[in-house]
């Protein structure tokens, strides 16, 4: 259970999209105190993918880091590595293989994670406040066209940085989710993905949705036809942001159980769970509200 | 020669009277109580307290203190309650009961310096006028809620499900919504009236923070905000309930009662109270805030030793609802051709939802409330209240506590293989604690 | 009139000087930069004029009893829920549950509802300028509520006594609602109350009428489609 927020700028590439999304996280705040991340599109594509890694959950993982620098030797057109907390990071070219880019990396050792790969896509997330987010990473510094956040408080799942959203789709780049609610049919959802071979990460039933998504995309849909699916083949509660490199949207579950509000001007598209968090972050005169049930929007740029 | 009588394990009686019953009416069984059936699984009676001996001394009865007193809602609350014991009345709604019973027992409990919550159709004035202390319900249904009542109590309850019937609303039956149950309720006369599953206004616990926040606005911060849950995943759900500011978290397991419910929910839905309080303690103590949030356990518990066996598991208090309407002559045999004309009999009967009580506990008619003396029944309350406490104290002194919340899961030990496992308690015999 | 300034503050200082100018003899409050502040007025018990200025969030007026409670922007969830008497008007939209199970007063939306609209109601009158939701009027049971747009699906599902009157088109019908003609009492009553609080609404003869079927009141299991729904 949580809270979400999202931020969609019509024009431009350099809307102040980090320090957007932190202040609407920092206003749903007592929603979530367990974790807290951001799902950011800056960067101007020029055929290169940003690789974040998460290095473990705790203690001293910097030095980790040298051992991706070592392994990236063998794939050629990346560049060089930078560790910041518990995240390493670095760009890879256009033609490189992802996948065994990422199993790749995961091999060498049981706590690193792929969190997202993207042309645009960068996922920051960690346990603790919004605060703490933004102390580490310095989230308000980034400049992009779009972005998604979360607070999380959980309920059935563990509480570490895996287990925090935003969800990347592993395996299928720039697509991130965030998610209020809950999938009451994820067990069941998840042991077909996994016959079929998909490597879930967690037993956070959030997973689940990002899994979906990229398989309904790479299906050839849009994200409208994606988001819409979930009515019909996911059961239980959510309030559902996803966003991919040019795309960005909602849906609201059939019974309208979770919240989720709205606004939108020829500038921008703000939408979170609570009203608090666009007023206290967006500046400008507009009405928001709330997303009726079953309803699914997508902007492009 | 005649065969051997053999009943089938599977379709026994009881089950094939329950298939033709739903052949001829199409709908489930309804009826009252709680679950029947045979208690297979872990309970209290699989528990069994070790008295000192040589490594332990035991306190001297009657002359040397225990001490009962309980206060509920230290966290946030600016008037915590305080209590003379550690059983208090459970919500039962006034519908479901009659005005004698909510009335004796409101006495009963003041007598025995206890408190007495409202239920499921909102607050009697009679109830505050006789209460010493009273717990003001908020359920689903908002039935009779009442800003005005809710700042006249000394808590609010939150309930989000009970035990006998957790993840559904409640059903009070067309002959027990007479005229002055339906102007209380909002209702039609004779309608059967279900409530809701959910609260109107919030549907997760993210939202339930919020809503813990206005009722405390509501009574300006001043009383205690218990959450209430039947069993379920009792592990999450504490945790949830604390993080979302309770003072006092109240869990129902699966072995409470309730006034009318489908019977399949009554049986397989929900956890046995043993296990819920252990997961209930566990929660709390994998987020910190055990000794900060109290915990009320309810249930089934029918006397001083299951309230001393949740105590020394890690409850504060322990709530009793049927308990407490059998001190009340439920049960009991009296009127037995009424008993007879429910088809049922004393000590069998379980027929709540039918308004018809033979002795005037859950009904709504006049004449049969009329059998139930408010004095006389707030004694017998009270009366068993006490001995309640006395059972407590004289478990605690013989494990030499001189205060009855220093019992601890340590002063006993486990009869069965499950017990052990879901308490963490060595299994008598063997020193070892199974499933760990 | 008393101005209130919110500033940074929280909700509990923000009621807490509603309070003591209440307490201090003012009948009428307005309070700048709500920011959709969630629990804002809740338990006012007097009959003051207090306007919000901006949005709120959740629970805004819930369980008062008397005052005329104004919000200029939109409200979240659960607006007025629990109100006793009073009157509570929304110039932008409302979120889910807005009259939740009140007992008593008005509520009125001058934009849309979201869902659950007067859920549980258990008395008073529920207006809406716009359009209202999934679900409007779940278990209702008794008072009024008008929506002059479009209802949305399940519509006065498993009603007890409320009656619903629409003036747009119904997307579904709840379980046991059925449409009737509103009387000549009902259409004087919706044109006297439109004029009241939303004037140049339609004229009441041509809001349909919306009530229980009652076959949900008692089990029968000759109805049994019905009870399938509803059970």
């Amino acid at each position: 259970m949580c809270g979400i927020v999202g931020f969609f700028a019509k024009d431009g590439d350099q809307a102040e999209v980090g320090q957007t999304v932190l202040g609407m996280l920092r206003a749903l705040g007592c929603r979530g105190p367990d974790s807290a991340g951001v799902a950011l599109f800056g960067r101007p594509a020029n055929g290169s993918f940003a690789v974040r890694v998460k290095l473990g959950e705790s203690g001293d993982l910097q030095s980790r880091a040298k051992r991706i620098s070592g392994l990236l030797e063998t794939f050629p057109g990346c560049g060089e590595v930078t560790a910041t907390c518990a995240y390493a990071r670095f760009e890879a070219g256009g033609g490189t293989d992802l996948d065994g880019l990422a199993r790749a990396i995961e091999m060498l050792d049981h706590d690193f994670e792929v969190v997202s790969i993207g042309r645009r896509l960068e996922i920051i997330k960690q346990t603790g406040s919004p605060d703490n987010l933004e102390e580490t990473y310095h989230i308000s510094k980034f400049r992009g066209t779009h972005g998604l956040g979360h607070t999380r408080l959980s309920t059935e799942s563990r509480v570490d940085l895996s287990h925090s959203q935003p969800f990347w789709s592993h395996g299928l780049p720039d697509l991130a989710i965030v998610h209020n609610g809950h999938i009451t049919n994820y067990h069941q959802l998840r042991r077909r993905y996994e016959q079929r071979g998909v490597h879930f990460y967690t037993e956070n039933d959030s997973e689940v949705v990002a899994i979906y998504l990229a398989e309904q995309l790479r299906k050839g849909g849009g994200l409208r036809e994606a988001l819409g699916g979930m009515l019909r083949d996911l059961d239980g509660s959510y309030s559902c942001l996803a966003a991919t490199e040019h795309e960005f949207g909602f849906v609201k579950d059939a019974f309208a159980l979770k919240p989720l509000v709205m606004t939108e001007t020829d500038r921008f598209v703000a939408v979170a769970t609570e009203e608090i968090a666009i007023r206290a972050a967006v500046p400008g005169s507009y009405l928001v509200r709330e997303a009726q049930v079953k309803e699914v929007r997508v902007w492009q740029r | 020669m005649k065969d051997v009588m053999q009943t089938s394990g599977t379709f026994q009686p009881a089950v094939i009277e329950d298939i033709q019953a739903k052949a001829a009416s199409g709908l489930y069984r309804i009826r009252g109580w709680g679950t029947l059936r045979e208690r297979r699984w872990a309970t209290f009676d699989d528990l069994t307290f070790l008295p000192c001996s040589l490594t332990r001394i035991p306190l001297e009865g009657y002359r040397e203190k225990c001490s009962t007193k309980t206060v509920l809602g230290k966290r946030f609350a600016r008037k915590p309650i305080e209590l003379e014991i550690p059983v208090m009345i459970t919500g039962m709604s006034w519908g479901a009961l009659s005005y004698n019973a909510k009335v004796a027992l409101a006495r009963g409990a003041r007598t025995a310096g206890s408190s007495n919550t409202t239920g499921d159709g909102g607050m009697l004035m009679a109830e505050r006028e006789n209460s010493r202390t009273l717990i003001y319900e908020v359920l689903p249904s908002r039935y009779g809620i009442n800003i005005h009542h809710m700042r006249m109590a000394d808590a609010i309850e939150l309930t989000i499900g009970q035990g006998a019937k957790p993840g559904t609303g409640g059903l009070l039956l067309g002959s027990k919504i007479s005229d002055v149950i339906a102007k209380q309720r909002d209702l039609p006369v004779g309608v059967d009236q279900r409530s809701p599953a959910r609260h109107p206004d919030f549907l997760g616990p993210d939202d339930m923070i919020i809503k813990v926040e206005e009722l405390r606005e509501a009574t300006d911060g001043q009383v205690p905000i218990f959450i209430k849950m039947g069993a379920s995943r009792v592990f999450d759900d504490v945790k949830l309930a604390a993080k979302a500011g309770a003072d006092v978290i109240v869990v129902d397991g699966m072995e409470g009662g309730t006034g009318a419910s489908p019977a399949i929910l009554q049986e397989h839905t929900g956890v046995p109270t043993l296990a819920a309080v252990c997961e209930a303690r566990a929660a709390l103590e994998d987020i910190g805030l055990y000794g900060e949030v109290q915990l009320i356990i309810a249930g089934g518990i029918r006397d001083g030793v299951d309230a001393a066996k949740a105590i020394a598991l890690g409850a504060d208090a322990v709530y009793i609802g049927t308990a407490a309407l059998i001190a009340l002559n439920c049960n009991r045999p009296l009127y037995v051709e009424d008993y007879e004309q429910l088809g049922t009999e004393p000590h069998h009967c379980h027929h709540c939802h039918t308004g018809r009580c033979p002795v005037g506990i859950t009904t709504q008619d006049p004449e049969l409330m009329k059998r139930l003396d408010v004095d006389e029944g707030a004694e017998r309350v009270a009366n068993l209240l006490r001995a309640m406490t006395l059972e407590i104290q004289m478990l605690a002194r013989a494990c030499g506590k001189s205060d009855i919340h220093h019992l601890e899961p340590e002063d006993m030990a486990a009869l069965s293989m499950e017990a052990s496992a879901i308490c963490g308690i060595p299994l008598a015999g063997t020193r070892k604690v199974f499933g760990r | 009139m008393a101005k209130i300034s919110c500033g940074g503050r929280a909700t509990r200082e923000i009621n807490a000087e509603i309070r003591r100018a209440i307490a201090a003899g003012e009948r009428d409050i307005v309070v700048e930069d709500p920011g959709a502040r969630h629990n804002l007025g809740v338990a006012v018990l007097e009959p003051v004029r207090l306007r919000f200025a901006g949005s709120v969030g959740y629970y805004c007026a819930g369980l008062i009893d008397g005052p005329r409670i104004e919000i200029d922007e939109s409200a979240g969830w659960g607006l007025a829920e629990s109100m006793m008497n009073g009157e509570v008007i929304v110039r932008g939209s409302a979120g889910n549950g807005a009259a939740a199970a009140i007992r008593g007063g008005t509520v009125v939306i001058h934009g849309d509802a979201a869902a659950r609209l007067g859920v549980s109601m258990k008395g008073g009158t529920v207006l809406v300028a716009g359009n209202c939701g999934y679900m409007a009027g779940f278990m209702g049971q008794k008072g009024r509520m008008v929506v002059c747009g479009d209802a949305g699906d399940a519509f006065a599902d498993s009603l007890y006594e409320t009656t619903c009157f629409v003036g747009g088109q119904i997307q579904g019908l709840g379980t046991d609602a059925v449409v009737e003609e509103p009387s000549q009492e009902d259409a004087a009553w919706l044109d006297a109350t439109l004029a009241q609080y939303l004037p140049g609404a339609r004229r009441g003869q041509d809001f349909k009428k919306v009530v229980a079927g009652k076959k949900l009141w008692n089990f029968d299991k000759r109805e049994w489609k019905v009870w399938q729904e509803a059970l």
